[in-house]
């Protein structure tokens, strides 16, 4: 049937008027429905099946306790991030997110986050370990609670360290490996592996790089001055440092497939069997688990001067105009209480901030055994370590450290320059 | 696509009034009938692409990182742009990926598409199967990549292996990383040529291949001088979307590779995404964002110059 030009613009028309309707309505988001719930808290958040269970277990008690509503929106990792800012950049933030310890920088140094200081009650800041509490703190006031720490550990396939002769690990953390030993047991154990196996893997890729700086905190040294702005690494340690890690690839201890910004993540290359060790956080035990069909250990890992580690894991903030500061600073108490705070630890296999259950320990529900290995670890980290990495300037750090630590080892550029070069990045990066 | 003729039965202009007022009566009313059904789409234009592309204009002339106020400081991420050697990778790298993804994909589409429209057992499978990969998302199609280039456990490397051949460093050397991040994208992309290319060749009258033959015409001479000049527009098409398309290349390379090793496969859209959401630089991504667009601007204008003869056969 021909149609006529009526016909056709009517049609047309009808077509159309969806869009037009849904223009003037505007387009509604989760963060809308939840931030129109007067009088509750709004929480948005990303986790596994694990963690979410045990967030809405502490939601669950608070609501009981208090009366009052917690919206949870539970949103995929790779989103999080462009969603709050967006969210923030609208004027439209959640009251509560989580973040991790090197981005919390970001946000508290933007003036994004809420002051928690006179909201939180006397004595609040004792239950945490120091390194925790100094992972939230800018310019000396808490921006933000620490709800719970991981970092990472040696773990290893028992078959391929015991085919290189490698008969016993250290089992405390003082008699972890030195830097050297690390490097003999590695030689031994790529005597015994085929080709296309390597002793070891890193967990340094993506925004793990800030894990790279283990190394320089073993060497005891540092990347920022006490100020956060100063640039620090251009020191015998930094050189150490950078030297020993770009050794790894020089006399081929590790998969040349495995540097910082490589898009393969060393938990997948020790999963293929292709190395021996592989440094993760806790947070990997309950998938090693279910996953692997070799048998698997748990060690510390090597120390130089001191031993140190990376404080992952990830902090709870509250944005600066929420609605009602008393009822959402009530609530990142009540995440913090030993109970709950041991709930979520030992059923996401995460380590706890608080100073009470490191003493106590804690049980994963999964591998139980190996949950001392990861607290001793933690332990090992310093305020003034966990305290760097909450520079506002974090995220433009990252960046220069990936790119700077992926030409030495990959480009194989000297340690000198490299020093250099992160020394001035690093300053540039805290200038802008 | 193939003709510009309108066949409508547009009634033809009205006379000048006698008056001199050159406007037939109701037309004032018509144009605003007009406007009124082309509001809508206005509206949803201005708001989701005007809007944003000012917004962004005016964001390049900026020091953000997106919260708070801005402060502006004219032409300086320009001129930071310009001498910013990672900036110059990126666009050395997509004009490469660009140039090499373009006739690849075109040519691998044409030889798919003669072949499926011949006379081939079970063509019809062999369209699906060709044309499944435009059904996956360009995440998943990358997540296949990297199972595949894995250089310690993936599949590319364990044939190889099987066949007694070296390995080749998919990850670690820059060469062979952006050569794998060519080789999905044409496993992607070629089902789409060919399907262009299929409806162009079915677009074709046997009576021009048949009167060619009958000219003495060999099949390499009925196919380079009757085939090739009638998939002109097929060609134009595909030519634009594939310019356009490997411009804006962003999941496969951020999945697969990462923009590495050293910057290798960093392309222009993973800079500007590292700038804006992981430096959170914005104001230099959007100026990086700005550069694209005018650099796609420039290619739309040339297409528009060529259009008016290159969208007709022959």
């Amino acid at each position: 049937m021909p149609l006529t030009r009526r016909q056709l613009l009517s049609a047309g028309g009808v077509a159309a008027a969806p869009f037009a309707l849904g223009a003037c309505a505007g387009f509604s988001t989760s963060g809308d429905d939840a931030s129109t719930d007067e009088g509750g808290i709004t929480f948005t958040t990303w986790g596994t099946d694990a963690e979410l269970a045990g967030f809405r277990a502490a939601i669950a008690s608070f609501q009981e306790a208090e009366g009052a509503t917690v919206t949870l929106n539970a949103v995929p990792y790779e989103q999080m991030f462009t969603t709050i800012d967006a969210q923030i950049q609208a004027g439209n933030p959640p009251d509560v997110f989580r973040v991790p310890y090197y981005t919390f920088g970001s946000y508290a140094g933007q003036d994004q986050l809420l002051d928690l200081t006179p909201h939180l009650p006397e004595g609040f800041a004792d239950r945490f370990t120091p390194q925790a509490w100094q992972a939230v703190q800018r310019e000396g006031a808490p921006y933000g609670v620490p709800h719970h720490t991981d970092t990472s550990v040696i773990l290893y396939n028992e078959d391929l360290l015991s085919q290189a002769g490698v008969a016993s690990v250290p089992t405390s953390i003082e008699d972890a490996w030195s830097w050297e030993e690390f490097l003999e047991v590695s030689r031994r154990v790529k005597g015994s592996l085929p080709d296309g196996a390597w002793p070891f893997a890193y967990n340094w890729q993506g925004n793990g790089v800030t894990r790279w700086l283990s190394w320089l905190f073993e060497a005891d040294g540092r990347f920022l001055e006490d100020d956060l702005v100063t640039a620090a690494i251009d020191s015998d340690a930094g050189a150490r440092a950078v030297r020993f890690t770009q050794g790894f690839f020089t006399d081929d201890l590790v998969p040349p497939n495995s540097s910082v910004k490589s898009s393969t993540y060393a938990a997948d290359i020790w999963y293929s069997r292709t190395t021996a060790m592989n440094f993760a956080g806790a947070f990997l035990v309950p998938d090693a688990t279910s996953t692997l069909d070799f048998p698997w250990g748990a060690t510390f890992p090597p120390r130089d001067v001191r031993s140190a580690g990376d404080f992952g894991g990830n902090a709870l903030v509250a944005t600066k105009d929420v609605r009602d500061p008393g009822l959402v600073a009530r609530f990142l108490d009540h995440v913090t209480e030993r109970e709950q705070m041991e709930t979520f630890c030992a059923g996401a296999s995460l380590l706890p901030t608080r100073a009470d259950l490191i003493e106590s320990g804690i049980d994963f529900e999964v591998r139980p055994e190996l949950a001392p290995v990861f607290l001793q670890q933690a332990a090992a980290v310093l305020p003034q370590d966990s305290g760097q990495v909450a520079s506002p300037s974090m995220s433009a750090i990252i960046t220069v450290l990936q790119d700077e630590l992926e030409r030495a080892f990959v480009g194989g550029r000297g340690v000198d320059a490299t020093v250099q070069a992160l020394s001035s990045g690093i300053g540039e990066a805290t200038a802008r | 696509m193939t003709t510009t003729a309108r066949t409508g039965a547009a009634p033809p202009a009205a006379p000048a009034r006698p008056d001199g007022g050159g406007r037939r009566p109701g037309a004032r009313r018509e144009a605003l009938t007009g406007y009124g059904f082309l509001a809508p789409l206005l509206v949803l234009v201005g708001t989701f692409v005007a809007v944003p592309l000012l917004g962004a204009a005016a964001l390049s002339l900026q020091r953000t990182n997106g919260f708070g106020e801005g402060t502006w400081v004219g032409a300086e991420n320009y001129l930071r742009l310009a001498s910013d050697p990672v900036f110059w990778r990126a666009c050395l790298n997509t004009v490469l990926f660009t140039v090499i993804v373009t006739p690849a994909s075109m040519a691998l589409g044409l030889g798919a598409a003669v072949l499926l429209n011949s006379v081939l057992p079970a063509r019809a499978l062999f369209r699906s199967v060709l044309i499944l990969p435009m059904a996956v998302s360009g995440v998943a199609t990358a997540l296949i990549g990297v199972l595949v280039f894995d250089q310690n456990s993936g599949i590319a490397d364990g044939l190889l292996r099987a066949l007694g051949l070296p390995t080749v460093d998919w990850q670690s050397d820059g060469v062979a990383a952006f050569a794998s991040v060519v080789l999905v994208t044409l496993w992607w992309r070629t089902g789409f040529n060919m399907l262009i290319y299929l409806a162009g060749l079915q677009g074709i009258d046997a009576e021009l291949i048949e009167a060619a033959t009958l000219d003495g015409a060999g099949p390499w001479q009925r196919f380079r001088y009757v085939v090739v000049p009638m998939l002109g527009p097929s060609s134009f098409f595909l030519v634009i979307m594939n310019v356009i398309y490997s411009f804006q290349v962003f999941d496969i390379v951020f999945v697969l590779t990462g923009g590495g090793p050293q910057n290798a496969t960093t392309v222009l859209v993973t800079y500007a995404y590292d700038n804006g959401f992981v430096v959170r630089d914005q104001g230099y991504a959007a100026t990086i964002g700005v550069v694209l667009l005018l650099v796609s601007l420039l290619f739309t204008g040339l297409r528009w110059r060529t259009s008016r003869t290159r969208d007709l056969v022959g």
